[in-house]
């Protein structure tokens, strides 16, 4: 409602100032010449961008997953088969959907608890407050090659990680090389990349108002009551931002597989767009990469619509009056 | 006036789905031809040195062809002439190995036969058998150009140490055991850097009789020969416990393997390619190296790259000169001389600079590459490479992680294998 309270009136009152409906519009589609001049102007950088690399190549790999192309020679028309091999065929591409659910469904959630954790324990008024979150945000800059050496070494079966595990008795596993535990290891890595949310969760809760924390303090809510009853609602929306953002990448996961496992042992790190990038360029099957890519993109497209059909009751917008 | 401001906006639309269309395409069409051949290979820098310092020596004989020379990492190489070869913007002379079938099958590469017809290169003279791995259905794809046999390297101060003599090619699979058992300290010290890798358990498949695919065509890897040698390959570590496991590896380092871990002077034998001794000319380690071992008969993988043309190439006779100068003598004598690789030439393989080259320690067996060279088998180099080495990875991870049983593992690549070949 606000935004038509805001331009309506003045528009009535150019017109009225005129006086006559003939030159207001003359005004008007001149202005509006110029303007349109300047959106395609200043839009058409992206628009060209879109359109060439991304909307067409879009296109043409929907007809591509129709077809068997070895990107050499003439593509071959195979109607749905690639499809059908993904889905009734091909075991490898159900072990790597499997997969790719098992890391994003875990790791996104849990990369979400740790974010709201960091940054409410950021947000108190601690010493060296800044020097943390300068730390927490540090894993975020280092390059992810340097990360996942860092991490073959930190996963190693008598690393760092595993004599900690010691220290509370606990036998840790081969972690990389072993096809159960090589998936918790992948989670553990990209919760230690948490701080990039956290950052935007602190400076979400810098922005809630304070009288919200005193008239609740007034009430005599706890500190606990204080979060849940105020500081929740009110990261919400960037709580909702994140997990969007964290399910969509999670589910594109690609790096950390390609440097660390290459998909091993036994295919049990095995992901889609690892296994895309295997059928398109080691196998020169692009047809099938194609189709791999398409059902990917189903995949995000549903959990992501999920996301947002369930949003409505969780998330919070202050300017949505309910 | 609105219509007007619509029908403005539809054709802005259109003109900058078509400078988009336009962009794309003059991507495409960007070629050489001011008679510069463009060259790309893989590697290190001392490969682009020793490539670079032969094409000086082309140009420097050949005053008007120019060769622009890249080097694209090894990770990123198929990937980066696959594209460019998509593009219509292939390289004129390209480096290939293995995977070379995967363009000469979808007939990416232009057949050299007329080419080396015409201009009398003989390649039995010049190759020996190795002229003829690059051919396919009946026709040469490249030309050879580094070649040389997987040897052993073994560390002669920790022979000296167990008592054990030298490894030679006389040695059967049932002595080296022996001698790795003898070399082996638990937990510090190891026989045998392992055989993991398709080179060295599959020699071992050939040494046993055994064939990966068959001469048919069919794949073979489900004979009681190649079972035998994967069986025996992953019992040395885990069973006799003489070659470190995965997890051992691991906890020595990442990307810890047997080159580094016997540069190391963690393992007495180690079996790999010529590009080792780099680095163990700059180690503390006391080192020698020895042709392969045997079993009911000889065999060793070799390791090696030729010179392809692509079908993009605008000039293939001037390319094809430009090869046969490279692998000829001179040309292949820098190989040599920056300890880069062997060459494939045979005249320089068995000329007094390769045999006793300036950077060799005193006494270095350089003759083992020769002697290897006499049992080399033929690896299957067929156009679906890439996916018969991923049948393998795809089953056998956990076994050479953690050991098991090779018959199971193996009917599970054969099955694969089948439905890759069809």
């Amino acid at each position: 409602m606000s935004n038509l309270v805001d331009e309506a009136p003045g528009a009535e009152r150019v017109a009225l100032r005129a006086g006559g409906r003939r030159t207001v519009r003359h005004r008007m589609s001149r202005r509006g010449k110029k303007e349109a001049f300047y959106f395609w102007l200043f839009i058409s950088p992206w628009l060209i961008g879109f359109v060439g690399f991304l909307l067409g190549p879009m296109i043409a790999s929907v007809y591509i997953s129709l077809t068997e192309w070895d990107s050499f020679t003439p593509p071959e028309w195979v109607g749905l088969a690639n499809y059908r091999k993904a889905l009734t065929q091909d075991p490898v591409f159900w072990k790597a959907l499997g997969n790719t659910f098992y890391y994003a469904l875990i790791s996104v959630p849990l990369g979400l608890v740790i974010g709201v954790w960091l940054a409410n324990l950021l947000n108190k008024r601690v010493r060296g407050r800044k020097l943390f979150r300068t730390f927490i945000y540090l894993p975020t800059l280092v390059p992810l090659v340097a990360t996942a050496m860092v991490f073959k070494m930190v996963l190693a079966p008598s690393g760092p990680l595993n004599d900690l595990l010691g220290w509370f008795g606990i036998d840790g596993p081969a972690w990389l090389l072993d096809a159960t535990w090589v998936k918790p290891a992948l989670i553990v890595l990209s919760a230690w990349g948490a701080g990039a949310a956290t950052v935007l969760l602190l400076s979400a809760m810098n922005g809630i108002p304070k009288e919200l924390y005193e008239a609740a303090e007034i009430d005599g809510a706890s500190a606990w009551r204080q979060f849940w009853s105020v500081t929740f609602p009110q990261i919400t929306p960037v709580i909702f931002f994140n997990l969007i953002m964290g399910l969509i990448g999670s589910f594109q996961i690609f790096s950390q597989v390609y440097i660390l496992t290459s998909g091993g042992p036994d295919n049990a790190s095995q992901m889609m767009v690892p296994l895309l990038f295997r059928e398109a360029f080691s196998f020169y099957h692009f047809g099938y990469a194609s189709a791999i890519a398409w059902l990917l993109f189903v995949v995000i497209m549903v959990f992501t619509l999920i996301a947002f059909r369930t949003a409505r009751k969780w998330v919070f917008y202050e300017t949505e009056v309910r | 006036m609105v219509d007007k401001s619509r029908w403005r906006g539809r054709a802005g639309l259109a003109v900058t789905a078509m400078l988009g269309v336009a962009a794309l395409t003059a991507c495409g069409s960007g070629g050489s031809d001011d008679g510069t051949l463009k060259m790309v290979v893989w590697g290190s820098d001392v490969d682009k040195a020793t490539y670079q310092a032969r094409i000086d020596l082309f140009e420097a004989q050949n005053p008007d062809v120019k060769i622009n020379l890249q080097l694209i990492p090894g990770d990123q190489y198929e990937q980066k002439v696959q594209t460019m070869i998509a593009g219509g913007d292939g390289p004129d002379i390209m480096q290939v190995a293995e995977g070379v079938n995967s363009y000469s099958s979808k007939s990416q590469l232009v057949p050299l036969d007329e080419f080396i017809d015409s201009s009398g290169l003989d390649m039995e003279q010049r190759f020996g058998p190795v002229g003829e791995l690059y051919t396919y259905e009946g026709e040469t794809y490249a030309i050879p150009d580094r070649s040389g046999a997987m040897i052993v390297y073994y560390n002669k101060d920790l022979f000296d140490a167990a008592g054990v003599e030298y490894p030679t090619a006389e040695w059967t699979q049932e002595d080296a055991q022996a001698a790795m058992e003898e070399l082996t300290i638990p937990g510090e010290q190891w026989g045998y850097g392992g055989a993991g890798w398709w080179a060295q358990w599959w020699s071992f498949a050939y040494q046993n009789g055994g064939q990966i695919i068959d001469d048919g065509g069919r794949a073979a890897v489900d004979s009681p020969e190649v079972v035998e040698a994967l069986q025996w390959a992953n019992d040395l570590a885990h069973v006799h416990g003489v070659v470190p496991t995965a997890e051992e590896y691991a906890d020595m380092g990442p990307d810890m393997g047997g080159d580094p871990a016997f540069a190391a002077g963690r393992l007495g034998m180690n079996t790999t390619g010529f590009w080792a001794i780099g680095s163990l000319i700059e180690s503390d380690v006391n080192w020698d190296i020895a042709p392969m071992w045997q079993g009911e008969e000889q065999a060793v993988s070799a390791f090696g790259s030729g010179l392809a043309i692509s079908r993009d190439s605008e000039n293939p006779e001037e390319a094809f000169a430009a090869i046969e100068f490279l692998t000829d003598a001179e040309a292949q004598q820098i190989i040599i001389e920056n300890a880069q690789d062997v060459p494939a030439n045979l005249e320089v393989q068995q000329s007094e600079a390769f045999l006793s080259p300036e950077w060799a320690p005193e006494g270095l067996n350089m003759a083992a590459f020769g002697e290897s060279s006499a049992f080399i088998f033929q690896a299957p180099l067929i156009p679906e490479w890439n996916e018969m080495q991923a049948a393998f990875d795809d089953n056998l991870g956990t076994f050479w992680n953690e050991g098991g049983d090779a018959r199971t593992e193996l009917d599970k690549v054969q099955a694969q294998l089948e439905s890759i070949l069809q």
